[in-house]
């Protein structure tokens, strides 16, 4: 079937999210590094305890670390140094940012993708059985349920998980994501903390409150009774608006409430991720490994929002000549 | 003479005027009972706090009384320090309410207005605004917190500061689109043209009447984040500090234990943390289902 | 004698309101039948429960708890089916001295048989086209889309590509311009005209047996609904349509309709042939249906610039039960005769000529 999908106005509108989302990149770029520069702490204390004071030697380590500029000039050479691709090197281990950085942020992309899944897996059926109103105990018995789950602190579930899998399955205790010997364990350790996470994070009742809210919406509109009348499946029908948007909107709403959730249970499960990078370099304000963290973080956050603008513009077929979402 | 079938009932409007209570079914009242059990729980830990009213001293270390099960004594046995579990549960819910509210009072005071100036004027200072508070947006809210954190070495109230600015861009949001649905609807020209001032208009009608089921929600689902944070916070070490009690804290101090084969040492607070975040989602939920029942039939 | 394609006892739809503890009787006890190739106009008020009455027909009422009883035959090949079937046995009825507390519906088991019941009928047996078409359509499919899924459930052609020609066929049958262009238009793009047009298309693609138009020109600009009645006119004489056509407009109803049920308040208060009711020498009418008929004014009326003759008082509500004639407080031509029975008694639907019925005690005598 040819539909007149059409290309020009929806390249507009993701076009001008992106530069929207280049120019909050920068924005965040720069309330950090002010942040940064107007807190106390020094990054020359992890150098100056371990070395003398004398002040020629502080001179020298501030010129190497390039701390002697002034802080606008330090801005824009970092500035600089990321159009180009290069994120800076740690101050604490001199090695490039970017390379630190992908190791553990890939680790904890994986716990959040793979936990916003396994949110969505439970909260989606719910939303849609409790919408069909068949039987009011069900739902409202699922909705309850969901409630509980989102009110159980992962830090918790965590260790409970752990507990009964050390318990039943005689594991070692102390899980963490490269565990080697067996194929088995390597998968029970790789799921554990993902499923945990899923359940736990405490987004799953308002995922299901929001999106129960729009089917339940959309099915009450005038296309909805038409297309009863003509014998058609309503399900077809109130798919894309009923439960592709909102599950996108609510994938790009709630990344960023995964992501900080994955922090902790990094700590709980000893997962390889970002969380005890940001914080080490936050004690020894590691300034490069900082601005590198907290930028990955948004740009995570704005990729959700970008692919959430992307399926809107593809679903509504009332994307505009200008390039603006009706 | 007609005879009239039913007596009561009124005239259904826009804004109902059928009382509250009649308007809510079971499951709401149920919801909201809830709800303000575990408010007037959190409250009464303050009181007993400062009455004395507490059955022990959840300080006192008492070496002999380690570990005990559940019993007439303690009704939730003793940890192993010997401190009565039950007190320093109670006592547990201060470490996160007043904080708490603090950060619900950031939030939407600013986010109101932030709202409100967006709606209402639109144009450049709604982008201004818009653009700031996305920046906000943009990063999680735990790595703002672990920064601070390390950066500042906070105390937990100003933690909940931070945390309420984080949360002003999403009340913010919520206010301005319904500003603007209200503009778009005309009720605002309405109200001009009627001669009300802008000043009735913007807090009676808008705010008051349209964005109160808003704030419930914001109110409620924010404390229900605060005792999810602060408890985070305690359980990796940032917060409440021992031997004071966060329901964090204990559930940290107390997960070693698991593997002896003692778990409530843990899952006292763990379930304290459970049925606080639960009541408050509650209750939001609730009073936003009976507030809104003017939209159904 | 053409044959009855569908005869209505008794219906009746009502809806309970928790917040007011009554019933609001939409549908209070309507009868009526439509024969093959004729069109029936229910025409009245907003809020008189004319699309309730539509809409029960294909069992379409999802608001709940309440009721919907009586039953509804529909004949298609040779078979009789009611529609509502088994469908009072799963609502259970809570009482209370004699007074009803309470309906609650066996959802399930509703639903179960109300989709049993409608399947095969819907959109094959009895189609329906919608007031505001431009909403009626989904807007996420694109028009051809949606008439080839029509196609496809209905017809014997399973073939995308063929249901798509198909659908081409029917958009020119409907005179749309272009259609093979707008074929791949959603709706959006289209005037409400055209809109009610790919309706009709999508309605009669099936080739029903009967076709329910619920206010179909109502949403639209004057000069399209002159259009799209003439449409219909043209489809009915084409296809031999049965048409069930609801609608508050009088001059729609004088346009197509062969026989007329004017509803008032949940029930039908008149009802015959167009041609006895229209006609203002007729012997003896309802007050309502007189009161309908003059409001509409005249060009010289217009001219002249004389007031409008809008009916006194309000539309009743629904809940209050009556214990009296429903048009009492409105009625112009209440006698010293008549007024005392009108006040205490409902009045009986009354023939006053040949299929010619009348509900008023002024028919009496």
């Amino acid at each position: 079937m040819k539909y007149t999908i059409l290309w020009k106005p929806i390249l507009k509108l993701v076009l001008r999210e992106f530069f929207i989302a280049i120019l909050l990149l920068l924005g965040v770029s720069v309330l950090i590094f002010s942040i940064l520069n107007l807190a106390p702490g020094d990054p020359l204390h992890i150098f100056i305890n371990i070395q003398t004071q004398n002040p020629e030697e502080i001179a020298a380590i501030k010129r190497e670390l390039g701390l002697d500029r002034s802080i606008a000039v330090q801005y824009l050479s970092w500035l600089n140094n990321l159009i180009h691709g290069n994120f800076g090197n740690s101050f604490r281990t001199g090695r490039p940012v970017f390379s630190e950085l992908i190791k553990v942020g890939v680790n904890t992309l994986i716990l959040t993708i793979g936990s916003l899944i396994v949110t969505l897996l439970i909260a989606i059926p719910i939303a849609v059985i409790s919408s069909l109103r068949r039987c009011p105990f069900l739902s409202w018995g699922l909705t309850l349920f969901a409630y509980i789950l989102s009110a159980l602190p992962v830090f918790w579930l965590g260790y409970i998980a752990i507990y009964i899998f050390t318990k039943k399955f005689n594991l070692f205790p102390f899980l963490s994501a490269g565990a080697a010997s067996g194929f088995r364990i390597n998968w029970i350790y790789f799921l554990l903390p993902i499923i945990v996470l899923g359940i736990g994070n405490g987004s799953i009742s308002e995922i299901i409150r929001h999106m129960r809210a729009q089917l339940e919406r959309v099915l009450s509109e005038d296309y909805i009774k038409a297309a009863k009348a003509k014998g058609a499946s309503i399900w077809r029908h109130s798919f894309k608006e009923g439960i592709l948007i909102p599950v996108t909107a609510m994938i790009a709403a709630k990344i960023p409430f995964i992501l900080g959730g994955a922090v902790v249970v990094e700590q709980v499960f000893n997962w390889p991720g970002m969380g005890r990078l940001a914080w080490q370099a936050a004690l020894d304000r590691d300034y490069p490994v900082i601005m590198g963290i907290t930028i990955f973080a948004a740009v995570v956050v704005h990729l959700g929002r970008l692919s959430q603008t992307i399926v809107f513009a593809f679903v509504n077929p009332q994307t505009s000549e200008k390039g603006e979402p009706a | 003479m007609r005879t009239r079938y039913i007596q009561r009932g009124a005239e259904v409007s826009e804004f109902s005027q059928i009382p509250i209570w009649r308007r809510m079914n079971k499951k709401d009242l149920i919801q909201i009972g809830f709800g303000l059990f575990v408010v007037f729980f959190v409250l009464s830990s303050y009181i007993t706090a400062v009455l004395h009213l507490l059955p022990y001293d959840p300080l006192k270390i008492n070496l002999k009384e380690m570990m005990q099960s559940p019993d007439y004594k303690h009704i939730l046995g003793t940890d192993f320090m010997g401190r009565d579990i039950l007190s320093r549960i109670i006592v547990g819910s201060q470490a996160y309410f007043m904080p708490g509210l603090l950060s619900i009072i950031i939030a939407l005071f600013f986010g109101i207005m932030a709202g409100l100036v967006s709606g209402y004027n639109g144009g450049m200072t709604d982008s201004i605004i818009s653009y700031i508070l996305d920046i906000i947006d943009s990063i999680p809210k735990m790595v703002i917190i672990l920064l601070a954190i390390a950066f500042f070495r906070p105390g937990i109230y100003f933690i909940m500061l931070i945390v309420g600015i984080t949360n002003i861009p999403a009340v913010a949001s919520l206010i301005k689109s319904k500003v603007i649905f209200l503009k778009k609807r005309n009720f605002i020209e309405a109200g001009k043209a009627l001669g009300l001032k802008s000043r009735d208009i913007i807090f009676k009608h808008i705010l008051w009447y349209n964005c109160k089921a808003i704030v419930i929600i914001q109110a409620t689902l924010g404390m229900a984040e605060v005792i999810l944070i602060e408890t985070s916070l305690s359980y990796l070490g940032f917060g409440v500090q021992e031997p004071e009690p966060s329901w964090g804290n204990m559930v940290a101090a107390g997960k070693d234990y698991f593997f002896m084969g003692d778990f409530y040492l843990s899952t006292a607070p763990a379930i304290a943390i459970l049925v606080s975040i639960l009541g408050f989602y509650l209750l939001g939920d609730g009073l936003n289902n009976a507030l809104e029942w003017r939209r159904k039939r | 004698m053409a044959e009855e394609i569908l005869k209505v006892e008794d219906l009746r739809t009502y809806f309970y309101s928790h917040a007011k503890e009554a019933f609001i009787r939409s549908v209070d006890g309507v009868s009526f039948s439509i024969r093959k190739g004729e069109v029936l106009g229910i025409v009245g008020e907003s809020g008189c429960g004319k699309s309730i009455t539509a809409q029960s027909i294909l069992s379409l009422i999802t608001d709940g708890p309440g009721i919907i009883s009586g039953s509804i035959l529909l004949t298609h090949n040779g078979k009789t089916v009611n529609l509502l079937e088994g469908l009072p046995d799963y609502v259970s009825v809570k009482t209370k001295r004699k007074a009803i507390l309470e309906i609650t519906k066996d959802v399930t088991g509703w639903l179960k048989r109300s989709e049993i019941l409608m399947k095969g009928i819907r959109g094959k047996v009895i189609s329906m086209i919608f007031q505001n078409p431009k909403s009626a359509l989904n807007p996420f499919i694109t028009v051809g889309d949606q008439i080839a899924e029509s196609i496809m459930l209905h017809s014997s052609i399973s073939a995308k590509k063929e249901a798509i020609d198909a659908a081409a066929k029917w958009l020119e049958r409907v005179q749309i311009d272009s259609p093979a262009m707008r074929l791949y238009d959603y709706p959006f793009g289209l005037s409400g005209g055209m809109c009610q047009r790919v309706m009709i298309a999508m309605a009669l693609s099936s080739e029903p047996a009967l076709l329910i138009a619920d206010e179909p020109t109502t949403g639209l600009d004057v000069t399209i609904q002159t259009k799209i009645i003439e449409l219909l006119k043209q489809l009915k004489e084409e296809l031999n349509l049965t048409i069930l056509l609801i609608t508050h407009d009088m001059s729609v109803i004088m346009q197509l309709a062969d026989r007329i049920a004017v509803m008032y308040g949940g029930r039908i208060v008149e009802y015959g042939l167009k041609r006895e009711i229209m006609d203002s020498s007729s012997f003896i009418r309802h007050p309502y249906t007189i009161a309908l008929l003059n409001s509409q004014p005249t060009v010289e009326e217009i001219k002249m610039k004389e007031r409008l003759r809008a009916i006194k008082g309000d539309v009743p509500d629904t809940i209050t039960l009556y214990r009296g004639c429903r048009f009492y407080e409105r009625c112009d031509l209440k006698n010293d005769r008549v007024k005392k029975k009108c006040k205490e008694a409902e009045p009986e639907m009354i023939e006053i000529g040949v299929g010619h019925y009348m509900r008023c005690w002024l028919a009496e005598g």
